[in-house]
């Protein structure tokens, strides 16, 4: 097999077009992840009457289904509905004038709350319950003690597996060309419909792949030991 | 003053504490003995609602709430005005030596930064720890941290500071230094509880020892009468197997 390197950095340049689309796949739903997750987390570990046990129950559940499925089954709801739901709040425009990212951004932030909220629920039980004590004891509220002493020490404990979970998103966000949005993918396979070189395509869209989760494994690296500096011995 | 009237505790079917009340007038200090499972720390942890008593009430300086019906605004009121010094130190991981203590004074109190930080300075040389400001608690050493610990509670200037065991965790060089740091707050006439297996120290600083065993208190007296004429059997029996692991001299 000839490997054609004009073709490769074709498919490069084209993938490259299209990186936004990644961005705004991975970070959009990592930024709601983080927000929803974090909450749904404290839910569960303050045990929030009633509240904490629909959550166990719906992430379970949730964690069940592929995210492709899931992201089929939007997209048909998507298809099927939107002009109604649209007439019925009085939008304008129909189904035409949305960008179907949207239902890719959905539906990889609902997986991205759960996965986050699982991962940030470890370390919060990974506190221990002493540091909420002393917390009221000096008279500060729950919420204070949450905010100013127990979420900076979840943090460093909860940056490793978040930086997993963040690889996954960017994996993961490929499957959205299953819908018919454009990203890395299949924006470096756009040229090889046209010059047959599939395998260049492929290979320049892991190359931007690789390059991506590098650079956010590195950031990621800094912001643990920022982020932990109060801990001893615990990274390098 | 601090008082505690008829406070019940149940963790699942074990009766904690069954009954109990307890008296503490301004500026005296209580040591409360007792084998482990007495209920001791439980009863320290109802008065600052670490643990919630399902019955009784208590008093601390002008509030008066019934531990069944007190609010979130009651339990804060409380905490405010009671300070506690824990066995394991539970210094707040994420914060300096200084930032533990200043916590209490910023967030809870709103005093402002400058004077927190003053304030915050001068408790910290109290206890010996003037060159250790911007030390982290995994910096600072078992007796250190209990002396950070010692420092937060004392500069909220409370009604009264609970101390729960606070020389259990520590080896046996560092029990003096953390013992001689609460005999200077004693001295400065704070109320205190204080919940030890310290003999000797209970002999020393308490103005009254209270035996506590099963969840009553069984005996309450000065420390001679404690020490050298308890009353009741159980108090004797505990007294003395104590006091034989201590080294005795005959001639």
């Amino acid at each position: 097999m000839d490997f054609n390197i004009n073709n490769f950095v074709e498919s490069f340049i084209y993938g490259m077009k299209y990186f936004p689309n990644t961005l705004r796949l991975v970070f959009i739903p990592l930024g709601v992840g983080l927000v929803l997750g974090t909450a749904a987390a404290l839910v569960r570990v303050y045990k929030v009457p009633v509240l904490c046990k629909i959550l166990a129950f719906v992430i379970t559940v949730y964690q069940g289904v592929p995210i492709i499925v899931a992201l089929m089954i939007y997209n048909l709801i998507f298809m099927m509905k939107y002009n109604d739901f649209a007439a019925f709040l009085h939008l304008k425009g129909t189904i035409a004038d949305v960008d179907q990212i949207w239902i890719g951004i959905f539906a990889l932030s609902l997986t991205a709350i759960c996965s986050i909220s699982e991962a940030i629920r470890g370390a919060l039980l990974s506190i221990d319950k002493g540091q909420d004590e002393a917390g009221y004891s000096v008279g500060l509220t729950k919420i204070q003690t949450i905010y100013r002493i127990i979420l900076p020490q979840m943090i460093p404990v909860a940056i490793p597996m978040l930086t997993n979970h963040v690889v996954g998103l960017i994996k993961a966000s490929s499957v959205v060309m299953a819908i018919g949005i454009i990203e890395i993918v299949a924006g470096a396979t756009i040229p090889s419909s046209r010059t047959y070189s599939f395998f260049e395509g492929y290979v320049a869209a892991a190359l931007i792949y690789w390059i991506f989760t590098v650079m956010i494994e590195y950031l990621a690296k800094i912001l643990r030991k920022h982020t932990g500096r109060f801990r001893r011995n615990l990274y390098d | 003053m601090i008082e505690v009237k008829h406070v019940k505790k149940v963790f699942g079917r074990l009766e904690v504490l069954k009954d109990v009340s307890v008296e503490v007038k301004d500026g005296e200090v209580v040591v409360i003995l007792g084998p482990s499972g007495s209920g001791k720390t439980t009863l320290l942890r109802c008065i600052n609602f670490l643990e919630n008593a399902d019955s009784g009430e208590l008093t601390v300086g002008d509030i008066q709430v019934d531990f069944k019906k007190a609010s979130k605004k009651d339990i804060l009121a409380i905490r405010r005005k009671t300070s506690f010094v824990f066995q394991n130190y539970n210094l707040f991981a994420n914060k300096t030596a200084i930032g533990n203590v200043m916590e209490g004074l910023v967030t809870a109190r709103r005093v402002p930064k400058e004077i927190a930080e003053k304030r915050a300075k001068e408790a910290l040389n109290w206890v010996g720890l003037s060159d250790k400001y911007d030390y982290y608690p995994s910096q600072l050493s078992g007796g250190q941290q209990q002396r950070v610990g010692i420092a937060r509670a004392f500069v909220l200037d409370p009604e009264v500071i609970l101390f729960d065991e606070p020389t259990s965790a520590l080896d046996p060089e560092l029990v003096g230094e953390t013992l001689d740091i609460i005999k200077k707050v004693a001295e400065r006439g704070i109320t205190m509880i204080v919940v030890t297996h310290e003999m000797s120290f209970a002999q020393e600083v308490a103005d009254r020892v209270i035996f506590m065993d099963g969840g009553v208190v069984v005996e309450e007296g000065s420390p001679e009468e404690i020490f050298t004429d308890p009353k009741e059997e159980r108090t004797r029996q505990f007294l003395s197997r104590i006091i034989s692991l201590e080294p005795t001299y005959t001639i």
